[in-house]
């Protein structure tokens, strides 16, 4: 009977083409709308490339033969470029600064100067180049006015300056910030499936539905009804967050780390509390079935936004000021999840958020089940 | 009037989720306004990269002297020796750049053995070159006095090292005539969003009255009422424009309530209200397109939230074109918000209002119209065969 019970549920949720356009391909829509708008951006934006600057080409710039040595060698193509000089008149140089061609203009009058449009990080590190120069020159001057004899050794010295920075890392996760959006997304996809649970929930209330009413008289245990309607939200929610999944890593190529099976333990712990939260909107909040899926809706929403649907910095902020927020927003715990599969190499944080996610669809399910039960209708 | 008044009266039902569109976007708006710089900054300031020290050299002078200098050039975030919330801090950029100063590190570099400050980076970013220069530049400073100088404490050591990297090289800051400092202000953002509301807003209020008028049998019996067909058509097309004119003076209003002061001083507040006024009226056939496909609420909410996604992502509304992929750009071009957002871009960066710089905004304006014609004839032809099919 169970069999039986939950092969038409299957069927009937499934050609609900509505809700499986919201818990789908919307969001698969919004999956690709993400990587095309700022897939790439993490990468592109943040990595260093070489700064493009232009420098006066000025009689007394002609005349310092050591400055044109140093940023010839800071231009120098190759790993440690710090710079793409061009070298120009006055008026050219301001029209490749205003046009945005270069990001500063290095001018050497009685002393070095630079003239830019915009402060910015490119700027300060044409700055921080002038001013290690200035220094240079500084720290020789003092030296020698000590120790005249060191000459020699200090200029030679000069051209050997030392790397003292070791790259070291805590895993070997690249800290992506846009993945954060990815993780966002797959929690709104597993927080979507409560439109399932709420579908469940109507249809099993006999004054909610003319289908829970006839449900409601049918000479089979409601528990059983429960579970194999239960059963089937399930199957299909975790179908399609696979589907999503599938979809982000092998077409998208968003990076989950390695860890396959935890990947898909979080993705059904989340369809589960995505289900029973749906179930718990359902039977516990009163009213039409308007006002539940606008409350699911409104929710589901919220909770994602939290979780850094819309802005990933969110969901760090909450964690940190507001931590007890972080322990009870399914969707939080859902990309926290993936998060941590992605960037720690012990679970323990893993499994508190997947610890917390049972609990949490424990709880839910338990409140479902005491308005459920026992529930009698003096007219169907 | 019976058309037009009746118009009205089908837009009440759904009022809610106009509203809704409108007070997420005015709220987001407030947000950003407040989080905004009011006044533009005219003066060079350099970027302060958010760094945590980890200093487990706690006694050394040297190192201290280095998170001292640190605190100058870059902006010291406090965080624990917690490599997990160290990890948490890098991910979300809280910190760009974590240093870890390893335990002797001071004595080892005293004695002149190899030893190195450990970071943590997101790899070959530009902020790490940046917080590397001045890790480098001042343990280099203090390697010469050491070698050469004769000073032989760490604190003396950093004292002259300090000395020396005290010079700032001036910077001329040029603005080449933008009131602004080269900062995108904060109504150029405000009307870029505006693109999304409006949208949301015309397309879903425009296609519930498409959507009523539609129904078989509302049709059906509207073409047998003594009213002629050309005056319904008329006065629903009048009900359309009233309302995305509406919907676009709200936003306009808007706009001047948050940004009023500087968007008044700019002088732009004229050709930024123009822009949105040509996107309102492509938002509204975009409606006209939409409602007369859609046959019920439930497709009506889809169809929407797709089509007002999909030309915001790829027109380059909640991210900016310059930082856009250019092939995605290249797709996007054929969408009206594009040409949306490269007027209302190229308005924000007018530097005078010369013939040959305001060009290509009313370039773009036009392009919208085009698209705005287009998708209204063909919503027409498209709707003429539906129609002669209910008969």
């Amino acid at each position: 009977m169970f069999m039986h019970v939950f092969s038409y549920r299957l069927k009937c949720l499934l050609r609900d083409r509505e809700t499986v356009f919201w818990t789908l391909i919307f969001t698969l829509l919004l999956a690709t709308l993400y990587y095309f708008a700022f897939g790439h951006l993490t990468g592109e934006q943040e990595r260093f490339d070489p700064v493009r600057t232009a420098v006066v080409d000025s009689p007394a710039y002609r005349g310092d033969v050591r400055f044109q040595q140093v940023l010839a060698s800071l231009s120098e193509p190759g790993e440690n470029q710090l710079l793409e000089l061009t070298v120009a008149d006055e008026q050219q140089a301001e029209r490749m600064l205003e046009n945005g061609s270069v990001a500063g203009m290095i001018t050497v009058g009685e002393s070095i100067g630079l003239v830019v449009k915009q402060s910015g990080i490119e700027q300060s590190i044409l700055k921080a180049i002038l001013d290690e120069y200035a220094h240079t020159t500084k720290t020789v001057v003092g030296i020698l006015a000590k120790n005249a004899g060191a000459a020699q050794q200090l200029i030679s010295e000069l051209g050997d300056r030392k790397g003292y920075t070791e790259q070291i890392s805590f895993s070997d996760a690249v800290p992506d910030t846009i993945l954060g959006f990815f993780y966002a997304l797959i929690a709104m996809a597993c927080m979507y499936s409560g439109f399932w649970g709420l579908r469940n929930a109507i249809d099993v209330q006999a004054d909610l539905s003319a289908r829970g009413a006839r449900r409601s008289v049918a000479p089979i245990h409601k528990l059983g009804v429960v579970l194999a309607d239960a059963a089937a939200a399930l199957a299909v929610s975790f179908a399609e967050v696979l589907i999503l999944i599938a979809y982000l890593a092998f077409v998208l190529r968003i990076n989950f780390g390695n860890q396959i099976g935890y990947v898909l333990l979080t993705c059904f712990v989340g369809c589960i509390a995505g289900v029973s939260f749906g179930g718990f909107i359902g039977t516990v909040v009163r009213g039409n079935e308007g006002v539940k899926t606008g409350i699911l809706i409104g929710a589901s929403m919220t909770m994602s936004f939290l979780a850094g649907l819309m802005w990933v910095g969110i969901k760090d902020i909450i964690a940190r000021k507001a931590p007890v927020l972080s322990y009870i927003n399914p969707a939080a715990l859902i990309s926290d999840a993936f998060y941590s599969l992605y960037i720690f190499d012990s679970h323990r944080r893993f499994f508190v958020n997947i610890g917390m996610l049972c609990l949490i669809s424990a709880i839910m399910c338990a409140a479902s089940f005491m308005r459920l039960r026992r529930e009698r209708y003096a007219s169907v | 009037m019976q058309v037009f008044k009746a118009y009205f009266k089908v837009m009440r039902s759904s009022a809610a989720s106009i509203a809704v569109n409108l007070g997420v976007f005015l709220g987001i708006a407030v947000l950003l306004s407040s989080m905004a710089p009011e006044t533009a900054v005219m003066n060079f300031e350099p970027t302060r990269t958010p760094v945590a020290v980890i200093n487990r050299d706690g006694n050394g002078q040297l190192a201290q002297g280095l998170v001292d200098y640190l605190g100058q050039t870059s902006r010291l975030v406090p965080y624990p020796d917690d490599p997990e919330k160290l990890q948490d801090a890098l991910f979300f950029r809280n910190v760009e750049y974590i240093a870890i100063i390893p335990a002797g590190f001071s004595d080892a570099f005293m004695s002149g053995e190899s030893c190195a400050v450990q970071k943590v980076i997101v790899p070959a970013s530009t902020s790490s070159y940046y917080v590397d220069m001045s890790i480098n530049k001042f343990l280099n400073t203090v390697r010469l006095h050491r070698k050469y100088s004769g000073e032989g404490s760490q604190a003396e050591l950093v004292a002259a090292a300090r000395a020396d990297l005290a010079f700032d090289t001036p910077v001329a800051m040029k603005s080449f005539g933008t009131a602004t400092g080269g900062e995108r202000p904060g109504y150029a953002y405000y009307f870029a969003y505006s693109a999304y509301a409006l949208l949301a807003m015309i397309i879903t209020g425009v296609s519930s009255i498409m959507i009523a008028f539609n129904r078989p049998d509302l049709y059906l019996r509207n073409l047998c009422a003594p009213v002629p067909s050309r005056s319904t058509s008329l006065e629903l097309a009048a009900g359309h424009g009233v309302f995305a004119l509406g919907c676009w003076a709200i936003l306009v209003l808007g706009s001047f309530v948050l940004h009023g002061k500087s968007l008044v001083a700019s002088g732009l507040a004229g050709l930024y209200s123009l822009n949105t006024l040509a996107f309102a009226a492509v938002s509204a056939c975009m409606g006209f397109l939409v409602g007369s496909f859609v046959k019920s609420g439930g497709s009506q909410a889809g169809a929407v939230n797709v089509v007002t996604l999909v030309m915001s992502f790829l027109g380059g509304v909640f991210v900016p074109q310059s930082v856009m992929n250019k092939s995605v750009l290249s797709v996007g071009r054929f969408l009206p918000t594009y040409w949306f957002i490269r007027a209302n871009d190229a308005i924000g960066e007018l530097t005078g209002f010369t013939a040959d710089s305001l060009r290509p905004i009313y370039g773009s304006i036009l392009i919208q119209l085009g698209f705005a014609v287009a998708t209204f004839s063909v919503t027409l032809l498209l709707s003429k065969e539906r129609r002669l099919s209910h008969l």
